[in-house]
């Protein structure tokens, strides 16, 4: 499989949707396969909360494969030998991209907690960017998980002429009370950790990095399934000289710490307050007046909505709601719920099922 | 069901569910042929793999599970081919398809069929082409005739706007009379 990495500078003034605007914007990004003569095979692949432009293939760090790795290769539902599939880290992000970690040309400091806030909308805004710079003109697909999925949703709605297919997989188009809940309690978290420096933690030279282990331990139980935890975990002890801690009972607690330790090494707090904000404000409806049908009405593309069995944290009625408004308004659209047992991370991990409905769907 | 029948019932680019769809063939020729805004509702994943390598939207749900998920969503015309026999309340199902759909297109095979009759003479629940399955593998759980259908249509103040019976061959008869006795199976265009 070929793959790429490179560096997307924009030296156009970059405008949010909250208004505040940077001179100039940074976006790493992946590409896997080769792009034919006409450009005509294109599919963008969207992460979704903490994940990266690696999306697949080994990582830089070589010793992982990319999140979507079951999903994008050759012969793989996302086949490389047949598309030109391109991974952008997102905005507000701490992988490359423009974020808080970020300097300021006005300050030459980080942005830390000053940079502005972004939503899925702006994401999808700086993607077309890129778009543009490789002169892509049509995308064949553009596909996610989770915060992903809301992306190829808003590029659905806000470049209908832009795209031919969205699959939008586990995700929503109004994030739910229980989302806010789990999020501010996680933010909450970051923020009380006395490293934490209300977010200008760079400057004073700390990491809040308990806070956002805990924090991550938080979301992480968010991801998986009950059934999942209970066929890996089960009541299992943690065998002694393996703990990570001393205060470890339990197989499920050593996992949990150990990866919230993982997660706290590379991850930014103000990146993580960020993208959960972005995910909280997640509402397709706000931006046409509160009318679902306003938003959907523009779409010109086939929608594949998937929901997983084991999601409590986008559960199937999400997906369901949002094909119920597409038959409403005449969108082209299908929904399926897979058997998952891996909860809400099901949408990482290949299922023949899952595998071959993305791949009909892509070749349709 | 062949879409030849349905061409005089199905409008020019109405919307169209099909409850039951299969492969969605049926919603692929209707869109090719009428331009309809077609949906189509399946349950099995595999047929949900052809829909939509035949470009047919389909939406993955049980009928066993109801129809109100589809009730006012502004369809002109419902389908459900030979499947209301399948379903553990074809009842409940018949009384709500009216707010699913202004027409529905409702098609049942008759157990009253001569050549049934015939087979349940000999004691045995039937097999033949049309019926393919035996009693333990059947998906045809509510069995009716073509007079029971009628009977309960009156009964629940169901509009028979038209209705069609087919031969073993799927053809029109060109009579009705006696149709509970000589058709394989009833096509009906109900309405409110």
């Amino acid at each position: 499989m070929k793959k790429n990495s490179a560096v997307f500078k924009s030296d156009l003034n970059f405008k949010f949707a909250c208004n505040k605007t940077l001179p100039s914007i940074e976006l790493v990004y992946e590409t896997y396969g080769e792009i034919n003569a006409d450009k005509s095979n294109a599919v963008l692949v969207c992460h979704a909360f903490s994940g990266s432009h690696e999306a697949a293939g080994l990582t830089s760090d070589g010793n992982k494969t990319g999140w979507w790795d079951e999903i994008i290769g050759p012969g793989k539902a996302i086949d490389t030998e047949k598309y030109f599939v391109v991974s952008i880290n997102n905005l507000g992000s701490c992988y490359g991209s423009s974020g808080p970690k970020s300097i300021s040309m006005k300050t030459n400091e980080p942005y830390g907690s000053k940079f502005p806030d972004v939503c899925v909308l702006d994401w999808v805004n700086s993607q077309k960017l890129l778009m543009d710079e490789l002169e892509i003109n049509c995308w064949e697909m553009v596909a996610g998980g989770s915060l992903g999925g809301m992306q190829a949703l808003q590029w659905a709605v806000s470049y209908p002429e832009k795209i031919k297919r969205a699959a939008i997989i586990a995700a929503t188009a109004q994030t739910s009370p229980q989302n806010i809940a789990l999020n501010e309690v996680a933010r909450q978290i970051i923020r009380k950790d006395s490293s934490f420096n209300n977010g200008e933690y760079i400057s004073y030279n700390t990491t809040p990095k308990e806070g956002l282990k805990t924090a991550r331990m938080l979301g992480h139980i968010t991801y998986l399934s009950e059934t999942n935890i209970q066929r890996r975990f089960g009541r299992k002890k943690q065998a002694p000289g393996t703990k990570v801690a001393e205060e470890v009972n339990f197989e499920i607690e050593n996992y949990l710490q150990y990866k919230g330790d993982q997660f706290s090494e590379f991850f930014d707090a103000n990146s993580y307050i960020l993208m959960t904000k972005a995910m909280d404000e997640y509402n397709l409806a706000d931006q046409f007046e509160g009318t679902m049908s306003k938003a959907l009405e523009r779409i010109k593309s086939k929608l594949l909505i998937i929901s997983f069995t084991s999601d409590w944290l986008f559960p199937s009625w999400h997906s369901r709601r949002l094909q119920k408004d597409c038959i409403l308004s005449d969108v082209k659209s299908s929904f399926i719920e897979l058997e998952g047992s891996y909860g809400h991370d099901s949408f990482l991990f290949a299922s023949p099922e899952y595998s071959k409905i993305l791949k009909t769907f892509l070749g349709s | 069901m062949d879409s030849a029948y349905l061409n005089n019932w199905i409008k020019d680019e109405s919307k169209v569910i099909d409850l039951g769809c299969g492969d969605g063939s049926l919603l692929r020729d209707l869109m090719n042929t009428k331009s309809v805004h077609g949906f189509g509702v399946e349950n099995d994943l595999e047929k949900i793999e052809k829909c939509i390598e035949n470009n047919v939207s389909v939406i993955q749900h049980d009928l066993d599970d109801g129809l109100k998920d589809f009730k006012h969503l502004g369809f002109d015309a419902a389908i459900m081919a030979s499947s209301i026999q399948c379903l553990r309340n074809p009842k409940s199902a018949l009384i709500d398809l009216l707010d699913v759909a202004t027409t529905c297109v409702v098609s049942i095979p008759n157990f009253g069929y001569w050549k049934i009759r015939l087979l349940m003479m000999a004691g045995r629940m039937p097999v033949s082409s049309r019926l393919p399955s035996k009693w333990y593998e059947t998906k045809n759980i509510h069995l009716c005739t073509i007079k029971d259908f009628e009977e309960l249509c009156a009964e629940l103040n169901l509009k028979i706007l038209e209705k069609i019976y087919l031969n073993d061959h799927g053809r029109p008869l060109k009579k009705l009379k006696r149709g509970n006795l000589l058709a394989a199976e009833g096509v009906y265009l109900i309405g409110a």
